[in-house]
């Protein structure tokens, strides 16, 4: 049984009535409307909807880059408590950000001037200020992890679509965070490099213990997903997984 | 490798414009600096041609060539005290120049002790034409002069009026408004007349012990006699000399206005190409702020990076400078790039990278980790 199954345990992160619209006038467009979600840790969710939807909007909500017009988005603190994190100062919500969350794009946004090593060192070295030698363990654990062993000198230019975005989830990966949120993160890759995406986005749940949500709009991640929420037109709606 | 200078060698294509704008700004800094600075050493020929350790003259004589006759009786000031090894007269003032085939010419008369150790006699002058220039009404002049003053093969002309014999030349003595005329002390009294009075002199040349002790009767004397007569050290006459006809000539202003614009344009190309640069990763800095990492991090990389534009830029341009000192110094000029130059240009052009870098922070301003999310 996968631990977000037990009863006891709590969620890492809820989100409460949130509502965002876009434009004005004739132009106004819900965005969110209400939308409430709790994420546990250990537990993979994907997110769908048609294009517009507001997923990506949720997601921001919920990550903390977007605020919501209202409603609340609360986090478990170090201690526990459920802190929200649009109620933070926005030093406090970095620090939260830098503490708690990964981030995986359908860009793999990586320097092209740094190795698939140096991409991870830099996030434990600027966010953790790290010691070289501990950036570097600690790289080489996730990316040896990942299967990039062979890989940890070669610059992206040197790197396939789906080993880059493999070093995109190290890079989220290696401050060990308790939520990764992933947006489209297989949508530029063929099947075989997108499933091997959605299965170490899985590991990073079941093994790791984090709370992944995953917006994407590919239906053959489904069968490697704990839950699948449905959005649209602003609306969020838990479905059944197929086979469930 | 630091992230700013392996990203900077990466995309060295990308930044090379911003490292040669800093190049092309201190080349021109200090290549301004250098001209003046050489041309400028003409004004100060003859102390540095001089073996004197302080000069003593007229009551704040700002230039060699501006002295006024000052008493010999401040010889008493002088002579006597410890640590001096000799004092002599030297004569420095203005005169006309009457050329053989008609027509006048300004030049400075310099009339110095002619022994061989002599404080004041120019060292280029060779033991033989100091014997010559023993004979009344004798001169010598740079050889880059003789067709300027129109010196015949007779080498007769006449200064103030009076019969002149030039019983040489010298080389490398270049002069700028008024060719520079060696002879003896006695040969100067003669030629200047009523211009130079009698018991007067134009200099006290003090020669010491030792270099420091030259240091040490200069700050002496000024303590002494603050009101009426101007004491400095050789290397302080100098330098003073040259700066005053630097700023004088508003010569320092044309440098000012050279320097800023060179500046100017090299800024503004750094600036626009350390822009450009930061926007071109935008997204891989926005992912690091949704990471949580603090903006300023970013804003450091872009100042480091400015930093090494700087330093890559100054390297590139020590050896143009070298360079370009060379070529001019086979057409005759002096480019004098002392190490004050080179430091100075190194600062204001590295200082002129970093402040690029600042402005360039407002690409770090706009960058929004939102936009990562369609």
């Amino acid at each position: 049984m996968m631990p977000w199954a037990a009863s006891n345990v709590s969620p890492v992160l809820q989100g409460v009535s949130l509502m965002r619209t876009y434009g004005d006038g004739t132009a106004r467009r819900n965005a969110l409307q209400n939308v409430s979600v709790d994420l546990f840790p250990g537990q993979l969710v994907l997110l769908m909807g048609p294009s517009g939807s507001g997923k990506s909007t949720l997601l921001a909500a919920l990550s903390g880059l977007l605020e919501p017009d209202s409603g609340q988005v609360l986090a478990a603190d170090d201690d526990g408590r459920m802190r929200d994190v649009w109620q933070m100062t926005a030093r406090e919500r970095e620090a939260y950000r830098r503490r708690h969350t990964g981030f995986v794009f359908q860009g793999y946004n990586l320097f092209p001037a740094l190795t698939a090593r140096q991409q991870l060192e830099l996030v434990l070295k600027w966010g953790e200020n790290a010691s070289g030698s501990e950036a570097r363990r600690r790289a080489d654990e996730v990316l040896d992890k990942l299967g990039l062993s062979a890989n940890k000198n070669k610059k992206p230019a040197q790197l396939s679509g789906g080993e880059k975005q493999r070093v995109a989830i190290g890079r989220a990966l290696v401050k060990n965070p308790t939520l990764v949120f992933a947006d489209e993160p297989t949508s530029a890759l063929d099947w075989e490099n997108g499933q091997k995406v959605i299965e170490l986005l899985r590991d990073a749940a079941h093994q790791r213990g984090a709370a992944v949500l995953c917006v994407s709009h590919d239906a053959r991640l489904l069968p490697f997903v704990d839950v699948f929420y449905h959005l649209d037109d602003g609306r969020l709606e838990r479905r059944t997984l197929p086979g469930a | 490798m630091s992230i700013a200078l392996q990203t900077l060698w990466h995309e060295r294509t990308r930044y090379a414009s911003g490292v040669l704008a800093v190049t092309f700004s201190a080349v021109l800094i200090a290549l301004q600096c250098g001209l003046l600075l050489g041309l400028f050493k003409i004004t100060s020929i003859p102390i540095d041609n001089t073996s004197a350790d302080v000069w003593i003259g007229s009551n704040k004589v700002e230039s060699v060539d501006l002295g006024r006759p000052i008493p010999a009786s401040y010889l008493s000031r002088i002579a006597g005290r410890p640590g001096i090894t000799s004092v002599e007269s030297y004569v420095a003032a203005f005169a006309s120049f009457a050329k053989p085939a008609g027509g006048t010419e300004m030049c400075f008369l310099l009339g110095s002790n002619l022994d061989a150790d002599a404080a004041g006699a120019a060292k280029v002058l060779s033991k033989e034409q100091l014997d010559l220039l023993t004979m009344p009404d004798a001169i010598v002049v740079d050889e880059s002069d003789v067709k300027r003053l129109g010196v015949t093969d007779e080498k007769k002309a006449k200064i103030n009026g009076k019969e002149v014999l030039v019983v040489g030349t010298v080389k490398g003595l270049k002069s700028l408004a008024a060719p520079w005329v060696f002879c003896s002390v006695h040969t100067a009294r003669h030629l200047l007349g009523f211009m130079l009075p009698p018991d007067h002199i134009t200099y006290y040349l003090a020669r010491c012990e030792t270099p420091a002790r030259g240091r040490e009767l200069a700050a002496e004397l000024k303590a002494e006699y603050p009101e009426d007569m101007a004491v400095y050290t050789a290397e302080q006459f100098s330098t003073g000399s040259r700066v005053y006809w630097l700023f004088r000539t508003k010569a320092g202003i044309a440098i000012g206005y050279a320097a800023l614009l060179g500046l100017l344009v090299g800024a503004v190309i750094t600036a626009q190409t350390l822009y450009s640069a930061t926007a071109a990763n935008a997204k891989e800095f926005a992912i690091l702020l949704a990471l949580g990492i603090p903006r300023w991090r970013i804003s450091a990389m872009v100042l480091s990076q400015s930093f090494w534009v700087g330093i890559i830029g100054i390297a590139l341009a020590y050896p143009v400078c070298l360079g370009l000192k060379y070529g001019a110094r086979q057409v005759g000029a002096d480019v004098d790039l002392r190490w004050e130059v080179l430091t100075g240009t190194a600062v204001i052009t590295v200082g002129m990278a970093l402040v690029a870098g600042f402005f360039a922070l407002r690409s770090v301003r706009q960058i929004e980790p939102m936009n990562l999310l369609r």
